[in-house]
């Protein structure tokens, strides 16, 4: 399984079609439409601490447009709570980086890309696991 | 029922955290039926005949409203909607591949394979390039 896992860049670019990536987040969304279509398991996943910082509130009317691309929440749970904030506190990052870092060490198995305005954090918050950061 | 309506009503549906069951009066073809179950039974590809079909019916469902709701937003927003050698290159960094530098051979081999077949998509684009840098390589 291929998990494509938004930052809060990414996921301001995907809720805003004026924002100067949404074309960009659009295509890799596209992308991961085309290869389940052909059969390759494909998901999109966003960190919940992630739509806490980009302000994306599932229940509100103005996210129906972006609710409907069936991006998946990855919950912060007590367990990626914890490996979240061993995280903070060794590399400074954001809480909601943390969590992307936490959730890349869930996915076991996962072959996992991060869509990110900034890859190096991103390969901070995830070492030693391998991932493939996307500059967006 | 409008088609965004209908969107977010099956969202709902699939995302209900419902593990009621019921006997459908769907009919599957009967050597269909016994593929799965021999599929099932011999190479273990689920754990039961049902599974099996839940599964690929949800991921079959999960992948139409994505595509719909991605038709819907480009209906409302043309200027949304990705070229093909795009969407061929956020796959390229998608998968690490160094295609992902080139757009100018993605555009050239996006607009080269949509002339001969209208129907492609990413993955043709990019085993397209890859094919002509091969070929560029032997003839040098």
């Amino acid at each position: 399984m291929r998990t494509v896992l938004l930052d809060n860049e990414a996921v301001k670019a995907l809720a805003d079609a004026n924002h100067p990536k949404h074309r960009t987040v659009v295509a890799h969304l596209q992308g991961v439409t085309s290869r389940r279509r052909k059969g390759t398991p494909s998901r999109a996943v966003v960190a919940t601490a992630v739509r806490v910082e980009a302000g994306w509130d599932r229940s509100e009317p103005g996210s129906a447009a972006i609710n409907r691309y069936r991006v998946e929440d990855a919950a912060l749970d007590a367990a990626s709570a914890n490996v979240a904030a061993a995280l903070v506190s060794r590399t400074g990052v954001s809480v909601a980086d943390a969590h992307i870092g936490a959730v890349i060490r869930s996915l076991v198995g996962d072959e996992v890309v991060v869509l990110t305005s900034d890859p190096d954090d991103m390969v901070r918050v995830s070492t030693p696991r391998p991932i493939t950061a996307v500059r967006i | 029922m409008d088609d965004l309506s209908v969107l977010d009503r099956i969202n709902a549906l699939l995302d209900a955290d419902d593990e009621s069951t019921v006997n459908t009066s769907m009919r599957l073809p009967v050597a269909l039926r016994d593929a799965a179950a021999l599929a099932v039974d011999q190479l273990q590809v689920a754990a039961s005949t049902t599974n099996l079909t839940a599964t690929a019916l949800r991921a079959a469902l999960e992948t139409a409203v994505m595509e719909a709701a991605l038709e819907a937003h480009y209906a409302q927003h043309p200027g949304a909607r990705p070229t093909l050698a795009e969407v061929a290159q956020a796959l390229a960094a998608q998968d690490g591949s160094p295609l992902a530098d080139q757009r100018q051979l993605l555009d050239q081999a996006a607009a080269e394979l949509l002339a001969r077949h209208p129907e492609a998509d990413a993955d043709d684009v990019l085993l397209w390039a890859e094919a002509q840098q091969a070929a560029v390589r032997h003839t040098a």
